[in-house]
């Protein structure tokens, strides 16, 4: 106890000293903090993605894409297919979708999506885990539906000269007569639509995407009928192969069904990706809070050799005086994390943000970069498991990084003490 | 023990026999000790004299169980140091031994009353006892009314002072001093050493010193020189009627 309550003292023996030190800790433990919120964000949007995707069919009329205005893919799924579909036994929910594309410039262009409000906003070709995150403005509502309201993804909102502080007077035309060369023309008057919200979803082309209430859409592009994508949600994944196998003899004739066997393959490379990243930066920073405390362990060690001989002429034991440095190292350890805990609580999830930014983008492919940073949904909460960590991670910075400077202390000599002479 | 000077020279506080102290320097030796024979009574004022380099240094490392011998018996209180393991040797300066260090040594972030509670601490003596005993040892040097003070805030003699109160705190049957008055000025120096001289009249208090001047004033004047007792004598002579050969010229 003795040496404890000293070690305890030893702390703030040099204040200056301290500062540097817990500052220097402390960075550390910011970074772990941040690389922990990182990874555990990418991992529940991958559950996610699992759960929305393992228990959930895709039809489409047969050989069709299923977009309105897109040569050879303008097939639609008879409308009675939604309610036929509805009464399959297991069957939770269906969605339908209606869609078409719109030209933005050169080659590229954009998905319009008729949706019912409160269906998941599913994106093509990636983003089925789920809404994407609303970035500025609202999302869809019940109350939308039959307005001439829509939802656009950051890229087409880029594109279109729209920022979240000009949201409220934001309006996109849609020229239903421009054509591309997979994009026929309609003959339909322009449409102006009120832009409610900017959403990100991670990735570029699904940030490409306009959502609209679905009988908004009927009425623009004047499809009174018909569905472009239906998807059908089973009340569990075990109930999906019985639901396949009576789509196809009910709809087999009409309607292409699409199992979910690779539509998390891009969800899951980038996400293996940003968590391997993750778990690298949480070895670094523990990597780093370990050299640290390992010099300046070093360093007190070296500067009370003295003290220690003294501590040992005077009758103090190796275990007493060990156990006076390991409470001093991880009191400085907590000292750190409590720092950097502290400063990640206060800054919040939006320097995590940045840092994820800064920290992890230069390793993902370009068209990730700016997308995927806003489309996670990163928070400065700290729970128990987080806390557990830390605690973890304090403890074995202090005991690997004074481990050197511990053996030190038993070898010196009691003579030491005559040596400060 | 078949040693007929160790069985003679039971009674010694202190006893060595034949010790020797070879340190290795990569494939150099030195030999800081050669042969040491010693014997030191209870109670009194032991001064080892000696110029730099001349052993005594090592000679108080193993009187003060700090360093083992090469070779030879050391026995203090009557216990064979020798056959002591680590934690032996630990318990025995906790318990046999006070030290009275050059530099004061007191640890700079305690205050005067917790420098001399530590070496009680240490030996497991309770919060109240170690505190009323530390109080009497700091009146006893008086230091009473600087209980609190910290050792920068205590003058060089101040701080030896409270250096002795720590190396009587458990009681310990002899004291060691190391050149206790090297860091103080001669006013001081001489204070400290009647200090010392009155509290050897109740235990033994050995001294290292390069001093002669101050050596000459304790009861009993050992010289050393290369490693070697200028006047070996290892009978059991009282350290206030001190042999012919140890050449003690005066009295205290």
């Amino acid at each position: 106890m003795t040496m404890m309550r000293l070690g305890l003292r030893n702390l703030f023996r040099n204040k200056s000293r301290l500062v540097i030190v817990a500052l220097l800790i402390g960075i550390p433990f910011f970074l772990l903090l941040v690389m922990q919120v990182i990874g555990d964000s990418v991992q529940r949007q991958t559950e996610l993605l699992k759960q929305n995707v393992n228990n959930t069919l895709q039809l489409r009329a047969s050989g069709s894409m299923g977009h309105v205005n897109m040569m050879g893919n303008e097939d639609l799924l008879p409308q009675d297919a939604l309610e036929r579909v509805r009464q399959v036994e297991h069957v939770a929910r269906v969605e339908p979708y209606v869609l078409a594309m719109t030209p933005t410039e050169g080659h590229n262009f954009a998905m319009v999506v008729g949706v019912n409000p409160g269906d998941t906003k599913r994106l093509e070709s990636h983003g089925e885990a789920g809404n994407p995150k609303i970035i500025a403005g609202r999302d869809l509502t019940e109350a939308d539906r039959g307005k001439r309201v829509a939802i656009i993804g950051q890229g087409y909102a880029k594109w279109a000269g729209i920022t979240p502080e000009n949201l409220e007077q934001a309006t996109l035309t849609l020229d239903l007569k421009r054509t591309h060369p997979v994009i026929f023309a309609l003959n339909r008057p322009p449409a102006p639509v009120k832009v409610v919200g900017i959403y990100a979803s991670g990735y570029v082309f699904g940030d490409m995407q306009l959502f609209m209430p679905l009988d908004t859409f009927r009425e623009i592009y004047g499809i009174p009928a018909g569905i472009s994508w239906l998807y059908v949600k089973a009340d569990s994944s075990e109930h999906l192969p019985q639901i396949e196998q009576k789509l196809r003899d009910l709809l087999g004739n009409v309607a292409d069904i699409i199992a979910p066997t690779n539509v998390a393959e891009f969800q899951n490379t980038a996400t293996t990706a940003v968590l391997r990243l993750s778990k690298g930066g949480i070895v670094l920073s523990a990597a780093l809070m370990i050299i640290t405390v390992f010099f300046v362990m070093l360093l007190v060690v070296r500067e009370r050799a003295w003290e220690i001989g003294t501590f040992k002429a005077l009758g103090a034991s190796n275990s007493g005086i060990v156990l006076g440095f390991l409470t001093e190292a991880v009191a400085l350890s907590a000292l750190g994390a409590l720092l950097g805990t502290l400063v990640f609580s206060v800054w919040g999830g939006a320097v995590v943000q940045r840092a994820f930014g800064v920290g992890v983008a230069p390793f993902l492919p370009a068209e990730y970069k700016d997308t995927l940073i806003n489309a996670l949904t990163l928070s400065s909460d700290i729970g128990p498991p987080t806390l557990g960590l830390l605690a973890l991670v304090c403890i074995l910075a202090a005991f690997a990084g004074s481990a050197w400077s511990i053996r030190q202390v038993v070898r010196l000599s009691p003579m030491e003490a005559i040596r400060h002479e | 023990m078949n040693n007929p000077m160790l069985a003679k020279d039971r009674n010694a506080l202190i006893l060595l026999q034949d010790v020797s102290k070879t340190y290795r320097k990569g494939q150099e030796s030195v030999r800081a000790l050669d042969g040491i024979d010693l014997a030191v009574a209870e109670k009194g004022m032991v001064a080892i004299a000696g110029p730099s380099g001349s052993g005594k240094s090592s000679l108080l490392h193993i009187i003060g169980a700090m360093d083992r011998p090469t070779n030879g018996e050391v026995i203090v209180a009557g216990q064979p140091l020798n056959a002591l393991p680590e934690a032996g040797l630990t318990s025995f300066r906790r318990e046999t031994v006070g030290f009275v260090f050059q530099s004061f040594n007191l640890i700079p972030n305690l205050s005067a009353l917790e420098n001399v509670m530590l070496p009680m601490e240490f030996n497991g003596v309770a919060s109240e006892q170690r505190h009323r005993c530390a109080k009497e040892l700091l009146d006893r040097v008086d230091l009473g009314a600087r209980l609190t003070h910290r050792p920068r805030e205590l003058s060089g003699g101040e701080q030896q002072r409270v250096a002795i109160a720590r190396a009587l705190a458990n009681s310990p049957p002899f004291i060691l001093a190391d050149e206790p008055t090297g860091n103080l000025d001669s006013k001081t120096g001489q204070m400290i050493y009647e200090l010392l001289k009155e509290i050897a009249r109740e235990r033994t208090v050995i001294v290292v010193t390069h001093a002669e001047i101050l050596a000459q004033m304790a009861d009993r004047v050992i010289h050393i020189k290369d490693g070697r007792l200028a006047y070996p004598s290892s009978a059991v002579v009282s350290n206030h009627e001190p042999s012919e050969t140890e050449g003690r010229t005066t009295h205290a």
